[in-house]
């Protein structure tokens, strides 16, 4: 595929870094405002369309790599199983380190507050989880999809 | 004020049926579709104006950026 | 008669909606329930999280998120194995 006009790549150049940061924070601040993995993964995601739209398939191939997706995906995916079997001691995901103390362990504020980033136990371990397989499955999903596009136009030009 | 909202919501609504009804109506691929993802993103509007903003984010992201990506993959592979 | 036959099944099915669509209750009023006083009382003491729809998602109902990122796992195996002829 094309790359598009040099409009939308300078348009692309300056967005989007914003966007992809945007999708990390909703995706870290999961457990305080609105949003969680899949949401900020979807971001993500519609960065990754953004750069394959504009730069075309062939040109993206250099710094959008199938193989480091789906070793992400892979990744996430098996963290949130050990972490949801890693509360078996009582049931099947439980919160075993919510009010603990340790590690996003400190007491939540009762009541409306503006937050503190170090609550909500196993909740952000699985927002990270969650959003790293959902930002690297759409990944996989559209780079296929603009290879096979590719693929296709050549095969019936030819 | 209860008014006010009221006339967004309605004014939401019918720019949605409308940009879905240019979306049927046009004959070039690409402003379709881009009719398309503008209704998808006035859903959105219309989910954060009913306080849910979840959805809003995820019906932003997924309807009117992925899906018009890969409708736009489709239509650079037929041409 | 395939015509006829059509037309009165799609004439059931769109009074079905009108019959559920006047019943329906007045918007903005739903239906009282224990299990959401229980959710906005006790979730952000029990799992520590401010944003409570998180801590229903990923925590309550946990196995559900789970299930989810199986079907989306299951998705990209999909497409790849159908894209598996593209070279690259």
């Amino acid at each position: 595929m094309k790359e598009m006009s040099r409009i939308v790549r300078t348009v692309t150049n300056f967005v989007y870094g914003f966007i992809i940061i945007f999708g990390f924070y909703i995706i870290v601040h999961g457990h305080l405002t609105p949003g969680g993995g899949f949401q900020g993964g979807a971001v993500v995601g519609s960065a990754f369309a953004l750069l394959l739209v504009s730069y075309g398939s062939l040109n993206s191939k250099k710094f959008l790599k199938k193989d480091i997706f789906s070793l992400f995906e892979n990744f996430g995916l098996i963290l949130f199983i050990v972490l949801g079997f890693s509360g078996l001691g009582i049931t099947f995901f439980y919160n075993f380190l919510a009010n603990s103390g340790g590690w996003f362990g400190n007491t939540a504020v009762i009541g409306v507050n503006p937050g503190n980033m170090n609550t909500g136990g196993v909740i952000p371990l699985m927002n990270i989880a969650v959003g790293l397989e959902v930002l690297s499955a759409f990944g996989v999903i559209v780079l296929t999809m603009a290879s096979a596009a590719e693929f296709t136009k050549k095969k019936e030009n030819s | 004020m209860s008014s006010f909202v009221e006339i967004i919501h309605i004014s939401t609504l019918v720019m949605m049926i409308i940009a879905s009804f240019l979306a049927v109506v046009f004959k070039k691929l690409l402003p379709s579709i881009v009719a398309l993802s503008v209704a998808s993103l006035l859903l959105s509007l219309e989910f954060y104006l009913l306080h849910a903003p979840d959805v809003a984010i995820a019906e932003a992201a997924i309807g009117a950026g992925l899906t018009m990506a890969i409708f736009i993959f489709a239509i650079r592979g037929t041409r | 008669m395939k015509k006829i036959i059509f037309g009165i099944a799609f004439i059931i099915f769109f009074s079905f909606l009108i019959v559920s669509a006047i019943n329906m209750r007045t918007f903005g009023e739903p239906t009282f329930s224990e299990m959401d006083d229980y959710f906005i009382e006790n979730a952000q003491s029990e799992t520590g999280a401010n944003n409570v729809v998180t801590s229903i998602v990923f925590d309550y109902r946990g196995f559900d998120t789970l299930g989810e990122a199986t079907v989306l796992f299951t998705a990209v195996v999909g497409v790849v194995a159908l894209f598996r002829g593209v070279k690259k």
